[in-house]
């Protein structure tokens, strides 16, 4: 099959499948760093007090959710052009895709740095709970906070990404 | 208001009834005794009374309590049984619990025995570390067939030494046939770090092998004082470690023939706390040659109980209500639905005494919130079930208790939400009929579909956030106006009610001159009013800055969309695990995918979504409804009371 560059460049499926391609890599990354991060202070805790280990896979999980949302932003993309029904992708235009695009990048950009972030203040929680196990609630509020611009950001990217008709 | 109203008690009594009236109010439990550090720097007290403690008896008792708890972590640690999920006490009759610990003298033998025999378990571990050790030394020498304790002739030494493994064995050897043309030198044994081999030369030529090590990096190896070769050291040792492990596990079992003792063990221990507590209470009670006297806190509803027992004893007490501005320990009193989510509250920090308890007014929408982010009626179905059949399994008591019970309702919320927005599974029927039946079935939402018109969930969602707010808000209003300060209830709330009101219709476009007017009072209001408590110029400032806080409004609101966007990521999830599922086709290999995906991809979505559900209601309560009018730092009411922690000890009533 050869088709020239400019018209995948043109089309419209391509645009919106690097949106979908967007929405779940990067908030995919800011998430693996997060949860990463968190775990590396969890492990420390860990080898004082074993017994703390599901308060911390508690803590560790929460940054793990901007790649969810990302996931889903991905997975609305994908099913709206029609890539998961059996009919194959429908015929869009190349500013169609690119509105569908642009719709992917608040969760994209928001997830990689406030699931980077998040990690962090969870880390930090982590680390409290080492001390005051008893303060648990306290411990995830925090990095529930920062969460809150992530599901801002998903907010913001599924209501464009709905409101773009095909 | 749910925080329990709390009285006063002072009592005097007679030294000979102290111990009786200890042991009694223990059993009670309604009486919190405190400390009397104050009474004692007060010198008219001072010269009369002292404090009555009791160190020697409570250092015996914590010595003993150390034993038995260590013992049980020992026993604990090689139980051949399950370890059971939740520890669950047991409840047991007094006659029982007396009857048990007839054989006192035979369980601190026990313990002792079990004490022992760890220590033992710990020798015998170090002792076996310590053979694997030398053993791991003398591998690599197990080709030298000399003993170990020949160290060379009258004339000749013999060295075993060792170099690092980037070191060229040839060019070593090569040198020291050089400078020491009558010694020999053979290599042993290579492995990852070094090279070992031994060396045979003249005692005159000793200085020149030594030069030659010392360039090369050699050092060499003292084996201790061993005889024999090193391979027959290394068997002697294998023997030694074999004999070595089994000893342990023979210490192992006979630590393993104590559990049946267990529970007489943990009776005793309950035992042990019970009489240290008794005794360490001492140290709050005042005492006179002949007298006692204490101080407590007792709720007001069991006061009577706690009267009846004074006077039967013969105690002069009394009882009387807090000063108006006393702190008292905190007791929450919530009934029914509310209860449990007192662990919400406690999570958070107590109220203080002179504060409001807010338990009652969040539990329906900590409920509510949890169930339209979970969304999913299938997921709140699990989530039922299983907090229900734990509660009807095991009696659970405190926080655990709390917990459990407040996931059950949250999980009949939403099952609740999860109908209305017909998400069952995700679309799992839907998926389900079409990859193996072909045919189209849906199963409606009663209300809407999220994903169709999110729209009206959103703002949906805004409405209920505007209440919450309005709720917390008005909370503060009362507990200003229950302090006095009725203006205070008027400019720091109702105005904003008015301005919120305002701006709200002129959103949605009703009544739109009405609107218009509300919304300039309040905000012309709080202009003038916010400033009120600061001086001159600052006045003005205050009322500009006091209407700026309407962006805290704003973003106070907003934060309630994550309740459509964690709603919908779980729906959506859920959407993604049936396709993933619906992937291997229709026949029999699709249905194992089918369901290895949905157990797989629905247990992870459901715990994380669990998780996210119980963070964001808590901070929804947390941040933006205890924010308004929540004042944290209260003391929790800790009566003393006997604290077991393996069983219940039930009295007959007579």
């Amino acid at each position: 099959m050869n088709i020239p560059y400019e018209s995948i460049l043109f089309d419209g499926v391509f645009w919106a499948i690097l949106g979908a391609v967007i929405a779940a890599t990067i908030a995919g990354i800011g998430s693996a760093i997060g949860v990463g991060i968190a775990g590396q202070a969890a492990a420390g805790v860990i080898s004082e007090d074993p017994k703390k280990f599901g308060q911390t896979l508690v803590l560790q999980a929460l940054p793990g959710t901007q790649g969810i949302y990302g996931l889903l932003i991905a997975f609305l993309i994908m099913s709206k052009v029609g890539l998961l029904s059996a009919g194959g992708p429908l015929d869009i235009t190349m500013a169609q895709g690119a509105y569908l695009f642009a719709s992917s990048l608040p969760i994209g950009f928001v997830g990689l740095l406030s699931a980077i972030a998040q990690g962090k203040s969870a880390a930090a929680s982590i680390m409290m709970i080492a001390k005051r196990p008893e303060e648990l609630a306290k411990g995830m509020i925090y990095p529930a906070m920062v969460e809150t611009y992530a599901v801002l950001a998903l907010l913001v990217s599924f209501l464009m990404l709905n409101s773009v008709q095909l | 208001m749910s925080i329990a109203r709390m009285k006063k008690l002072s009592v005097i009594g007679l030294v000979s009834s102290r111990e009786e009236l200890i042991e009694r109010l223990m059993t009670l439990g309604v009486v919190e005794i405190t400390d009397q550090e104050q009474k004692l720097s007060d010198n008219q007290w001072c010269e009369m009374v002292t404090r009555d403690a009791d160190e020697n008896t409570v250092s015996v008792y914590d010595g003993q309590i150390a034993k038995a708890s260590q013992a049980l972590e020992i026993i604990e640690k090689y139980s051949s049984g399950k370890k059971p999920l939740l520890r669950i006490k047991k409840s047991i009759a007094l006659q029982e619990f007396q009857k048990m610990l007839e054989g006192e003298q035979g369980i601190g033998e026990d313990i002792t025995q079990i004490n022992a025999l760890s220590v033992r378990h710990a020798e015998l571990t170090n002792a076996s570390n310590k053979t694997e050790a030398l053993k791991l030394s003398l591998l690599p020498w197990l080709e030298h067939d000399l003993p170990l304790e020949e160290l060379g002739t009258k004339t000749t030494d013999l060295i075993l030494s060792v170099v690092p493994v980037a070191v060229d064995v040839d060019q070593l050897k090569k040198e020291l046939a050089e400078k020491a043309p009558a010694s020999v030198a053979e290599l042993i044994h290579s492995d990852t770090e070094q090279h070992y081999f031994w060396i045979l030369c003249l005692k005159t030529e000793r200085s020149e092998v030594d030069e030659v090590f010392r360039s090369y990096g050699c050092s060499q190896v003292h084996v201790g004082n061993l005889t024999g070769t090193a391979r027959e050291n290394v068997r002697v040792l294998e023997r030694k470690a074999e004999e070595l492990a089994d000893a342990k596990c023979q210490v192992e079992d006979s630590i393993r023939s104590y559990e049946s003792e267990k529970q007489k063990l943990e009776i005793f221990f309950d035992k042990l706390v019970i009489l240290r507590n008794r005794a360490a209470i001492r140290k709050n009670l005042l005492v006179t040659k002949k007298t006692f006297y204490l101080e407590g806190w007792v709720p007001a509803s069991a006061a009577a109980k706690a009267c009846n027992l004074l006077a039967e004893i013969g105690c002069y007490y009394q009882i009387e209500d807090p000063a108006k501005d006393e702190e008292t320990p905190v007791l929450l009193l919530n009934g029914g639905f509310s209860m449990p989510f007192e662990a919400v509250t406690k999570l958070y920090a107590l109220p203080d005494s002179r504060s409001i308890d807010a338990t009652s007014f969040f539990s329906l929408s900590y409920a509510i919130f949890f169930g339209m982010m979970l969304g999913d009626a299938a997921y709140g179905v699990v989530l039922a079930v299983v907090t229900g059949f734990v509660l009807r399994k095991y009696k659970l008591e405190g926080m655990t208790c709390q917990l459990v019970k407040m996931f059950f309702y949250c999980g009949i919320s939403t099952i609740f939400w999860g109908a209305m927005f017909g998400s069952w599974f995700g679309d799992i029927v839907t998926v389900v009929a079409k990859t193996f039946f072909q045919a189209d079935v849906t199963i409606p939402a009663l209300w809407f579909f999220p994903l169709e018109e999110p729209m009206k969930l959103l703002i949906f969602c805004f409405i209920l956030g505007g209440i919450h707010l309005f709720l917390g808000m008005g909370l503060n209003a009362w507990l200003s106006i229950k302090d006095g300060r009725p203006w205070d209830a008027f400019f720091d709330v109702g105005l904003w009610y008015v301005l919120l009101i305002g701006i709200t219709l002129l959103l949605v476009g009703a009544v739109p001159q009405f609107a218009k007017w509300l919304a300039i009072i309040g905000a012309v209001g709080i202009l003038l009013t916010a400033g009120r408590n600061r001086k001159g110029f600052g006045k003005i400032i205050g009322g500009f800055t006091g209407l700026y806080n309407i962006t805290g409004y704003l973003s106070d609101v907003l934060s309630y969309s994550r309740l459509l966007a964690l709603g919908l990521a779980s729906g959506v999830i859920a959407s993604v695990v049936n396709i993933l599922g619906s992937f291997g086709g229709a026949g029999i290999k699709g249905i194992l995918v089918m369901m290895l995906v949905f157990v797989i991809g629905h247990t992870y979505n459901f715990l994380i979504n669990g998780l996210g559900s119980f963070v964001h209601s808590s901070r929804l309560q947390y941040v933006e409804f205890f924010g308004k009018f929540y004042v944290s730092g209260g003391k929790a009411f800790q009566p003393f009371r006997e604290n077991t922690r393996y069983v219940d000890i039930l009295k007959e009533v007579n």
